[in-house]
């Protein structure tokens, strides 16, 4: 039993080689590891394979910065503020990226195989749709299923009766173990613990499906706070292999308790990516422009972030204004 | 009480509001409502308040019955998890309910659909060639497929109702079955899973719903729209053989809840 090492923003970059496979906290533009997606653009990472349950804005940057040649998941957008992807749309009607696209159910019970150290999970959900129509595998006709890559499974799915109890056939989905697990959490202990203050997406399997696990945390603190409610814990510490203390590392994404998503920001930046150049102009302004997280968020400023600031009794920002009235 | 329900008059509501009380009026008294993002919140909220006082509402980052204070702009937000019964993850919505076969009704959108209730919301046009694409499934093919009710809420247009949606997203009455790829009922295709399907679609202009065949028809059409109007927005032979009259009106009452109690801020309402 090992306890995760501290380390910085840079050195968790570093853990990312080019061409791995790696996956995320978070969910759609919540607790999404930013700052760390931000430290690999400006690292110049390639060909990432990026297995996700849901996409969001922190893979939309990898992608919009050209660090991906592989996407596989069920979703891409920032919800009602900004419906799609959209450089991953620009890189899919471009030709530029292998897309495979799941159902929500499917990453889920793929990614919980993984965490459990089995070879497939079975089930029924979306039977009958072109996710599962051969033609569209991408992956196949690229020849990536020729067993000589071993994070890309020889089938994307096979049908199998019950052998049991005579039930219909259902879909066998392969696991997926990814190399490296980019995890946001609002609290870590110092030997390790992690909790998370809301709803737990699918965070606990993200960092059991995975080989490396980095995790980077709003705070450390004592283990024995976390430990005195073990209820309330997501992982333990001997399960992380690296620690990185970055508060807001999740902005622009929210973190419950801590700050509300910044719809402003994301609208802004969905608005403004249509293009390559503007994405490009983006990256510049708010990615490259900045040295480091701490000019990031001066570049914010407080008013901004105080606005975000979550109320400790309800989770979320209760002075934001969201709507129109 | 009945005597004392006052509708509105055409002029008296937006289009937003009369799509929450038509939605709204879909859920039943004791439903476990799986939703998406946005006018489902609107809808799920009204019925609570209404003729559905025990449904309760599941969204797919991980929230159990939730009692928002607020309306959540997001299904990952903390708003949602306020009061609720559980605050798990994904997993426990896709398979401790949905696959489990808890979830009575979903509330799902899409870009387009065909006359059997296939719903596209990944691609427009070869999906490895696209001209456009969109958020992709999500939850919304899971809920579709298990649901034993789903409700889409879509706009109304001849470029959306298609004879054949580009990419089937989510699964209709009439299905493929992979790998082959021979058409065949759902029935047939999910087998002993079997537990539902697309039970309404509800747009800006109308109603629709689906026959013992699977297949869409007219139900009611809104105040201030005919049957034509309808017909030449949809692009396929649309069976108007069973109109039974026009939508109601959203009530007094609702716009009252919808504007003052559920969406005060103005975030999915005008």
């Amino acid at each position: 039993m090992s306890q995760p090492k501290k380390i910085t923003l840079k050195e968790a970059g570093a853990l990312v080689h080019d061409g791995d496979q790696i996956t995320f906290s978070g969910f759609t533009i919540w607790r999404r590891p930013v700052a760390l997606c931000y430290e690999l653009i400006r690292q110049g990472k390639k060909d990432l394979h990026l297995f996700e349950v849901q996409g969001g804005y922190h893979s939309d940057l990898l992608i919009g910065a050209g660090c991906v040649k592989i996407w596989e998941g069920a979703w891409m957008g920032q919800e009602m503020l900004g419906k799609i992807g959209e450089n991953l749309a620009r890189k899919q009607i471009a030709g530029e990226i292998l897309v495979d696209d799941y159902s929500h159910g499917h990453t889920a019970g793929r990614l919980m195989a993984g965490a459990l150290g089995l070879p497939f999970f079975p089930c029924a959900l979306a039977m009958g749709t072109d996710i599962f129509n051969p033609e569209y595998d991408q992956l196949a006709k690229a020849g990536l299923r020729d067993g000589k890559h071993p994070k890309i499974p020889a089938q994307k799915y096979v049908m199998a009766a019950d052998p049991f109890f005579g039930r219909s056939e259902c879909i066998l989905l392969p696991a997926v173990n990814p190399d490296v697990a980019l995890v946001y959490a609002p609290l870590v202990g110092d030997e390790g613990t992690v909790r998370v203050l809301s709803q737990s997406y699918n965070d606990a399997e993200v960092i059991k499906a995975s080989k490396t696990v980095i995790v980077i945390c709003e705070e450390i603190v004592p283990d024995s706070y976390l430990r005195a409610d073990p209820t309330a814990n997501l992982a333990s510490g001997y399960e992380i292999d690296y620690i990185v203390e970055c508060p807001w590392a999740a902005h622009p994404t929210g973190s419950q308790f801590y700050y509300d998503a910044d719809a402003t920001f994301l609208k802004e930046y969905n608005r403004n990516v249509r293009s390559q150049e503007s994405f490009d102009a983006f990256a510049q302004e708010w990615i490259f422009g900045v040295d480091c997280h701490e000019e990031y968020l001066e570049k914010l400023g407080v008013g901004r972030l105080e606005e975000l600031r979550a109320s400790q009794v309800m989770g979320y920002s209760t002075h934001l204004k969201r709507g129109k009235r | 009480m009945a005597d004392s329900i006052e509708y509105c008059k055409i002029g008296e509501f937006k289009p937003m509001d009369l799509l929450a009380a038509a939605a709204a009026r879909e859920v039943c008294d004791g439903d476990v409502v799986f939703a998406g993002t946005g006018l489902p919140m609107l809808a799920i909220a009204l019925a609570q308040k209404e003729q559905a006082p025990s449904a309760v509402c599941i969204y797919e980052a991980g929230s159990i019955d939730g009692r928002p204070l607020d309306i959540p702009t997001s299904v990952g937000d903390a708003r949602c998890a306020y009061q609720a019964s559980k605050a798990s993850g994904l997993f426990e919505a896709f398979y401790g309910q949905l696959h489990a076969g808890y979830v009575d009704l979903g509330f799902l959108g899409g870009a387009e659909i065909d006359k059997y209730g296939n719903v596209n919301c990944t691609v427009i046009g070869d999906y490895n060639h696209p001209i456009k694409r969109f958020t992709g499934s999500g939850g919304n093919s899971d809920i579709c497929s298990f649901a034993k009710r789903t409700v889409f809420i879509m706009v109304q247009e001849k470029r959306r109702f298609k004879e054949h949606v580009d990419y089937i997203t989510s699964p209709g009455w009439r299905i493929k079955k992979w790998p082959s790829g021979e058409w065949a009922s759902k029935q047939e295709v999910y087998g002993s899973y079997f537990k539902g399907g697309v039970s309404a679609v509800i747009t800006d202009m109308a109603v629709f719903r689906f026959d013992d065949t699977g297949e869409m028809y007219l139900d009611t059409v809104h105040p201030g729209f005919t049957v034509q109007d309808v017909i030449d927005n949809v692009g396929f032979t649309l069976n108007v053989s069973r109109v039974s009259g026009t939508t109601l009106p959203p009530t007094k009452k609702q716009i009252e809840l919808l504007y003052h109690t559920i969406d005060p801020e103005g975030i999915f309402l005008p």
